[in-house]
């Protein structure tokens, strides 16, 4: 059942000036969708360009199939990725840009396109280069999901289309991939879209690896405490604070673990409120406060917080 | 629907649960597949499957091989069992408390029940109209 | 760990070789890119100087027409264009680079090979016809036009794919380092230009220059082209291992 397909060692890649990947080890497992989340500029595209071989490392290694993807069509041709920047032929339209990729997909499933084109009402006569954003990525969807690729990613498929078209890409990618299970890597920075598709995360920020865990380990793995300061704080006490939050007397803190029914009662008769935090909150409390420290030691301003490092962290007081 | 307080499996096979109780779901009838979840949930089938499964495991749900899942004799009955267990837990204690804080005794909150119990059938209607309006 | 993922897997190599034929028919899935735009240029050309031809009164001996050279200059754009937007493209589709490669060059070493037959037959009709009927002269060339039929077509095809390889090496190499590699590319070949006329001027060297240009046939630079063609196929296809889409 859980066999890595992709496997990546200590992968980096530095710009002159940027790193955009630091020591990066990942592995990926057949026919499971994947988030990869992070905000723009984490390094998203980076690793994708480089597991199919689009973009060079810098350091380390890469395994897709078992085998380095560079040159290599025997692994290429069962990978797809469309980015989010894709650059088609001037001259081309959605239609041209479909039967190229019916040369190379030995999958690719033609009436399936079609079809799709029609759903999101793609001009198919148009010239790419003519289309608006939301078509764009369309046409980017379209030969992401037609392509049946063993390994497909979708760089960001949201960009432009409303929330129609949105839906139904989320919805003809879980119909497609229950009929034909493939691996799936949806990049994204709009995470409570997506969160439900996924079945397993990886949350990158600043070229590392904060989080890779299964997403159901991650639903419900934090909680958020609200109330008035002290009585918040008590509770917390001897748990690891992930986020905290000030508003006057106030204080929001997010928790890391579950509460037990008793806890959850001690909570409530402490006239606290206890809510979930989502996947999307979870990942933004992890990602700003892997950068806070700095920043607050530099500002040398409010209490000590809980640095995320990527492993479990221990709240400091 | 799906919320963000728990893991999605656990509130498909809770959903599947209150289905049973509710006799939505009758026993020996088929559950939908996995697949039938997680495209009307969107949500991940794997998740879907693992919600399935936990009852399965659980012995609520049985496999039948090549056809699906179906809904084992006599599960209701436990699953109505389990639920009496946790209603003073879920029910009884937050009310009691709320109680508390206001200012109902005891005496008073066993006046209100009765009268609850009793217009039982009026309050349905009311709130079928409420809902209309 | 590989050899299960390998036994998992059963190679898929079945199409693996097609794939640079791909990159052709891709290429020419918009028929206008490498057949349409050259049978209009080529026949706009001919059309155009044959009114002109039709307007000079016959006492001029020759009229001659450089509109020939018009679908060589489209092929240096053409080298340019179907590396920029069609690599990326490519990539996407995950073609490997070599391939691209493969195919792009490789369709355009049949089109230039066509042309080039077209270009023998037409000259050959025209010398025939006196001219099409109106003294012209724009595909039998003096110079080239008197040597044998397979010098013709070795020489029309050197020129075409020296300029379609000069606009795909110059292409990938923009696409490699940007505006910075073209320009040190640009710069090198004008220091290595500078510095052998230098060189030829100091060593006084013009007169045997001079005699070797003057001698110089269809054949003799057509295999000197040859060479650079040779060169740049090898510089573009070692540049874009490394290109990025």
């Amino acid at each position: 059942m859980s066999i890595p397909i992709v496997q990546v060692q200590n992968l980096s890649r530095r710009y002159r000036d940027v790193t955009a990947l630091d020591g990066v080890n990942l592995s990926l497992e057949q026919d499971k969708i994947y988030g990869l989340l992070g905000r723009n500029g984490a390094g998203k595209t980076t690793l994708m360009s480089i597991l199919t071989a689009q973009g060079f490392a810098s350091s380390g290694d890469v395994q897709v199939f078992g085998e380095h993807p560079y040159e290599n069509e025997k692994v290429l041709s069962r990978i797809c990725f469309i980015r989010e920047s894709q650059k088609y032929p001037d001259d081309f339209k959605p239609v041209h840009a479909f039967k190229a990729a019916a040369l190379f997909y030995k999958n690719w499933d033609e009436a399936m396109a079609l079809t799709l084109a029609e759903e999101f009402q793609l001009p198919m006569k148009r010239r790419i280069k003519k289309l608006s954003r939301g078509q764009l990525s369309a046409v980017g969807v379209i030969i992401g999901l037609a392509s049946r690729a063993e390994l497909t990613f979708f760089d960001e498929p949201y960009l432009g289309l409303d929330a129609v078209a949105r839906q139904l890409f989320y919805d003809r990618l879980l119909t497609d991939y229950a009929q034909f299970p493939r691996t799936i890597v949806l990049s994204s920075h709009l995470i409570d879209e997506v969160a439900n598709l996924l079945e397993h995360v990886i949350i990158i920020d600043k070229g590392r690896i904060l989080i890779d865990d299964d997403a159901e380990n991650i639903r419900g793995s934090a909680i958020n405490v609200a109330g008035t300061g002290a009585r918040a704080e008590s509770f917390a006490a001897g748990r690891t604070i992930v986020h905290r939050e000030n508003v006057g007397a106030l204080v929001s803190l997010t928790i890391e673990g579950t509460l037990s029914p008793a806890e959850r009662r001690e909570a409530q008769e402490l006239g606290l409120e206890v809510s979930p935090v989502s996947l999307q909150q979870f990942v933004i409390r992890k990602t700003l406060d892997a950068g806070a420290p700095l920043e607050r030691a530099s500002t040398g301003a409010a209490p000590v917080k809980t640095a995320g490092t990527p492993t479990r962290t221990g709240a400091r007081r | 629907m799906i919320d963000d307080s728990r893991p999605i499996f656990m509130q498909i096979a809770q959903m599947i649960e209150n289905d049973i109780v509710d006799g939505v779901l009758s026993e020996e009838a088929q559950v939908p597949s996995t697949n039938e979840f997680a495209a009307f949930h969107r949500i991940n089938p794997a998740t879907a499957a693992k919600g399935v499964n936990r009852l399965v495991d659980d012995g609520i749900l049985y496999k039948k091989r090549g056809i699906g899942m179906f809904v084992a004799t006599g599960s209701r009955a436990i699953l109505v069992g389990r639920r009496r267990e946790d209603f003073y837990e879920q029910f009884v204690r937050p009310l009691a408390r709320e109680a508390r804080k206001l200012g109902i005794d005891a005496e008073q909150l066993l006046a209100m029940m009765a009268r609850e119990s009793a217009t039982d059938v009026d309050h349905a209607i009311v709130t079928e109209k409420e809902g209309a309006l | 760990m590989s050899a299960i993922v390998n036994a998992t897997y059963p190679t898929l190599n079945r199409n693996a070789g097609h794939r640079a034929m791909g990159v052709a028919r891709m290429q020419l899935i918009n028929k206008w890119t490498f057949l349409g735009i050259p049978a209009v240029i080529i026949a706009g050309a001919f059309l155009f100087s044959a009114v002109i031809w039709a307007l000079i009164p016959d006492s001029v001996e020759v009229k001659y027409s450089g509109a020939g050279q018009a679908v060589m200059w489209y092929f240096f754009g053409l080298g340019i264009q179907s590396l920029t937007l069609s690599f990326p493209f490519s990539q996407g589709l995950s073609v490997s680079r070599r391939n691209f490669f493969l195919g792009t060059v490789g369709l355009f070493t049949v089109l230039a090979a066509a042309v080039s037959a077209l270009y023998v037959v037409l000259g050959i009709i025209e010398k025939a016809t006196n001219g099409w009927g109106l003294q012209g002269q724009m595909f039998a060339i003096e110079w080239v036009a008197e040597k044998s039929w397979f010098i013709q077509w070795f020489f029309y095809f050197v020129l075409m794919m020296f300029l379609f390889l000069l606009g795909f090496w110059a292409a990938t190499v923009y696409k490699r380092w940007q505006t910075t590699g073209v320009l040190v590319m640009t710069l090198s070949a004008a220091v290595l230009l500078v510095g052998a006329v230098a060189l030829i001027t100091l060593q006084d060297w013009w007169p045997a220059v001079g005699t070797w240009i003057v001698a110089l046939t269809p054949l003799t630079l057509g295999a000197l082209a040859f060479v650079l063609v040779l060169v740049l196929g090898v510089a573009a296809y070692l540049t874009l291992r490394r290109a990025t889409p």
